[in-house]
């Protein structure tokens, strides 16, 4: 059984903005998937239509074979929805948050407390549950935005843009996380984000999405692949105006002005026998550094144009000013 | 089984208010302060105009009941505000993403109002005391004055979400609101009888729930004579339902 199959969703706002256009995927159980792409792409769409909160204007959607149109509460009883936007209540405790969605998610009386205090223990924040949420910082709210989710011990988890806002140890701390819940509770995760480098840390799989299409679905490795090998750039302050590399160091791509770009795979090992070579040719060597393919190139190979940023801004400014509110 | 199932989540979504008004009510008691203007300057001055209350009553007992009802609406007719702002973060679509049937948070957030609402009047009603208006006091009575200002809450705050997922920003529900309080406020008995009122007028105030809230509150809280009291509950009952039900249906338009 597939976690997640979506076939030929479409969404149109009005007559004529495709916000989402014939998206067709599957994701295994146990799977982190991916959904890559700049704002607007149609990711949080797509997650929204799988999560019941939206419907599509034409395709079907299932989860865990459970029709989303058909039985939308049966598939809410089974899922964790993580939104892009702060979904804690600042004026509750963290305990509150938790214990409020358990009774939303109809867990047992008896089974309550227990699940909370799995919950808070898991996303680390036991010490803090008492205190309001207002008081916490970004990425605590994060992890109780996870641990809200986690109450119902979900099969399935949506995370919609994960680390936005988050500075680099909160998003480390988020990102581990999130891979721990993966692999210890075997839950199948849709993440959205529009942050190659994340992506490639933790998906096992991406759909790189563009203006509402999928453009390629792969592992991030394979991806990585495709848009061709390692680049070596040394700098040469001495020697001869031409020169041809042995094939086991690479391919020379061009050597003007004492720069020289090599075309190789596994970059990492070719730099030693690059040296050894040119040195052996009487050349110095000034500098030499590689460039590794990332994400990022496979995107602008895939979808044309780079992520941009704009919305980044936006999201962060919204999280400061929740955090604001109330101090 | 799903009944029951809707129920809990109402009073869940209810508890949550109850528990953020445990940790900070500041702003109850903040909006406590205009109905209690209300009672000291304007019923202290219009006391000595015979002609506003009915015989045997002073005008500040007279405005009592329409004082407490005036500000359970302010508090529900803002509550839209409350659900924007939810929405603009992201804890609604949070809420509408649980098994939780739609319809239960949208009577459940009624209900949240419904507790601000019971908090503001059981101040108002000690205020009252405390300036020595004469009230009938007997447990029913009372009871019935609270069980009153739920479904006011109910309503009211209901037709706020209905216009919050029509209107969709803060700031437009600020506006509309301070359009909505006074017309409601002035085209009901609150403050004077409707026999006072211009024909036009007379015609506002027989639609307007509020005139039947105010008028059932005065039955319980003054006279005692219950016999417009069905048709005053069955019209606040009728809005309600009404008004719970279009926010049930329309409240999806806030997370497209």
């Amino acid at each position: 059984m597939k976690a997640v199959e979506a076939a030929n969703l479409t969404k149109v706002y009005g007559k004529v903005t495709r916000a989402l256009d014939d998206v067709s995927f599957s994701v295994d159980e146990g799977e982190i998937f991916g959904l890559l792409g700049p704002n607007g792409a149609g990711k949080t769409t797509t997650i929204k239509i799988i999560t019941t909160l939206i419907k599509p204007t034409s395709g079907t959607a299932r989860v865990f074979d459970t029709d989303v149109l058909r039985y939308p509460q049966k598939v809410r009883q089974m899922m964790g929805y993580v939104p892009q936007a702060v979904s804690v209540d600042g004026d509750l405790t963290g305990y509150e948050n938790l214990l409020i969605f358990s009774k939303l998610f109809y867990v047992e009386k008896k089974e309550r407390e227990g699940r909370i205090a799995e919950a808070l223990d898991f996303m680390e924040l036991t010490g803090r549950a008492d205190d309001l949420v207002k008081h916490y910082s970004g990425g605590m709210m994060r992890r109780l935005e996870i641990a809200q989710a986690l109450v119902n011990r979900p099969k399935i988890l949506f995370l919609d843009e994960p680390s936005i806002g988050l500075d680099p140890f909160s998003k480390n701390e988020v990102k581990n996380q999130v891979k721990e819940l993966n692999k210890e509770l075997n839950m199948t995760m849709i993440v959205t984000t529009h942050d190659m480098l994340e992506a490639d840390e933790i998906c096992d799989r991406v759909a790189i999405m563009n203006a509402g299409r999928i453009a390629v679905i792969d592992t991030p490795t394979r991806l990585k692949e495709s848009v061709g090998g390692d680049i070596i750039t040394a700098k040469v302050s001495r020697g001869a105006e031409t020169v041809s590399l042995p094939g086991e160091v690479g391919r020379l791509l061009s050597y003007e002005g004492g720069e020289m770009r090599v075309l190789t795979e596994n970059g990492e090992e070719k730099i030693p026998k690059m040296i050894d070579f040119l040195e052996a040719k009487g050349m110095v060597i000034d500098s030499i550094s590689l460039a590794k393919p990332t994400l990022d190139d496979v995107f602008i190979k895939y979808a044309g144009s780079r992520v941009d940023q704009g919305r980044y801004v936006e999201a962060r400014s919204e999280r400061r000013n929740f955090a604001r509110r109330g101090r | 089984m799903s009944l029951t199932r809707s129920i809990s989540s109402v009073f869940t979504i209810a508890e949550m208010e109850a528990r953020k008004i445990r940790h900070d009510s500041t702003e109850l008691w903040m909006r406590s302060v205009q109905p209690a203007l209300w009672l000291l300057i304007f019923g202290e001055v219009l006391n000595s105009v015979k002609v506003l209350a009915p015989a045997g009553y002073s005008y500040i007992q007279y405005i009592a009941p329409g004082v407490l009802a005036q500000s359970v609406l302010f508090v529900a007719i803002f509550y839209g505000i409350t659900i924007v702002w939810e929405r603009d973060v992201g804890l609604l679509t949070k809420l509408l993403s649980t098994p939780s049937p739609r319809s239960s948070i949208v009577v459940g957030k009624a209900m949240a109002s419904a507790v601000r609402g019971v908090f503001q009047a059981a101040v108002i009603f000690v205020l009252s005391l405390l300036l020595g208006i004469q009230l009938r006091l007997d447990l029913p009575d009372v009871l019935g004055v609270f069980g009153i200002v739920v479904m006011l809450s109910i309503c009211f705050s209901s037709f706020s979400m209905v216009l919050a997922s029509f209107l969709k920003t803060r700031d437009r529900m600020m506006g509309i609101g301070q359009v909505l309080t006074m017309p409601l406020f002035f085209a009901s008995s609150a403050i004077y009888p409707i026999s006072l009122m211009p024909t036009w007028l007379k015609y506002i105030a027989y639609v307007n729930p509020l005139s039947y809230v105010v008028d059932a509150l005065r039955s319980l809280l003054l006279t005692g004579d219950y016999s417009s009291v069905p048709l005053d509950m069955a019209a606040l009952l009728v809005a309600t339902v009404f008004f719970a039900s279009l926010a049930s249906v329309v409240v999806k338009r806030l997370v497209q």
